[in-house]
Parts: C-alpha cells; structure tokens; sequence
C-alpha cells in the first residue's frame, strides 16, 4: 500500500517536472516512517526555497493528490537535492550536544515546537544514547520534546 | 506556466476534466484563475486555506524570476 502510494508520489512529481520543462531524477524507498521520494536535479533548488518552505508545501500537494487517488492518508516524505538529509544531520548533532548537557547538568531541555517528522528525529537521536529519555509535551503545532536525565 | 497550474490543480481534485484555467496578465503580474466543479473547490482551498497556499507558494516559486503571480480559486461559472 504504502510502495503503491510513493509510485503514485513519484509519477505525479515526475508529471510535475515534465510540466516545468526541467530534468531530475526520481528515487522513491519505504521504510518505517512512509514512503520517501528524493528528487536529484541542478534545477531543483527553486523547489526547495529559503528554509525548506516550498518543499514543505510541494510536499503538501504531493501528499494531497496521492490522496486523492488512493482515497488514504499515507506518510510521504519528500526531499530535493538532500536538502531535508542536511537539515536532519544538523539535526542530531544538536540533539547529542543537548542530551550529552542534560546529562551532565540534570535539568531538562524544552525544544522548540518542531514538525512530527522532526520530533521523530529527537526521539531516535536520544534513544540511542544512555542516561537520557525524550517526551512530547503539548498539541500541534505547538507540541516539543523535551529531553529529560533518567 | 499556464500547464503547470493546470497540472497541479487537476492533480488535487476528483474531476479534473472540470478545471480550467485562465491566465489575467495585469500591472501588478499575473492572475491564474482556477475554475473548477463546485464540489471540488474546498479541495483546491483545503482547511483554512492551506491547500491554496501550498499551490501559491510552489506556482511562485517557478515563475520566472522578478514576476509576480497570483493564484485564485473559484467554481466555474463564477
């Protein structure tokens, strides 16, 4: 189901660039977060914009009209040109310089509000490290982790 | 530019051969106006507007460059 709705993903973005007139490539892969569609291509930062803002929303409409297809809501992640790879590494070396302070000082870090998929992040980042645990507190769009000594 | 509105709009509803697009060239840019089957026109606009505005923020991002663009959505026949 979940391979079916990423082919879908990725035919409808490869209909996209077709429609722009530019060339990319399209890799699509499922693991346990969803279906993930990387699109590769010299022309494609204009997709991406200033912090990932119309990746977000091209990801949004990709989401939408494989829904509209499929009639299920499905988790697609799509990144261009490594953009949400980068973000994501810069990610978890926050993450660990935050867990590895938490555990020195005993006190707790309240994170920011962030995204499910960037919580998820937080989540796994400190899971793999001992002496500290993880907890979402509040509701979207204002739910953050906290990262808490244990 | 007109195909890639047509493209995206047809994508996210369910009668895609109902939506049509008109491209209003004016002083302040360009006006891309979506028609589509009454029906689908909630889909185009999405909860709280957000399905437009992810369709504005992308058509903006490819339009040629120092252009600005606008995009509307409204049932055909309005």
């Amino acid at each position: 189901m979940v391979e079916a709705d990423t082919e879908r993903a990725g035919d409808f973005l490869e209909g996209l660039l077709d429609a722009l007139d530019v060339d990319g490539d399209i890799t699509t892969w499922v693991d346990e977060v969803g279906g993930h569609i990387d699109l590769e291509g010299s022309d494609l930062d204009v997709l991406v914009g200033s912090n990932g803002e119309t990746l977000d929303a091209l990801q949004e409409l990709t989401r939408l009209a494989v829904l509209r297809q499929s009639k299920r809501r499905v988790r697609l992640l799509l990144d261009i040109n490594g953009f949400r790879a980068r973000q994501r590494e810069r990610l978890v070396t926050i993450v660990k310089a935050t867990a590895e302070q938490v555990i020195r000082t005993r006190e707790d870090h309240e994170f920011q509000p962030m995204s499910p998929a960037e919580r998820k992040i937080v989540h796994d980042a400190v899971a793999a490290i001992d002496g500290a645990r993880t907890e979402s507190l509040g509701e979207d769009p204002h739910r953050r982790v906290v990262i808490r000594p244990t | 530019m007109r195909d890639v509105v047509v493209y995206l709009a047809r994508a996210l509803v369910d009668d895609p051969e109902r939506v049509t697009v008109e491209e209003l060239p004016g002083g302040r840019g360009v006006t891309y106006e979506v028609r589509t089957a009454p029906e689908d026109v909630g889909k185009l606009i999405g909860r709280g507007g957000r399905t437009v505005k992810a369709l504005r923020r992308v058509v903006k991002a490819v339009a040629p460059k120092g252009q600005r663009v606008e995009v509307e959505v409204l049932a055909e026949g309005e």
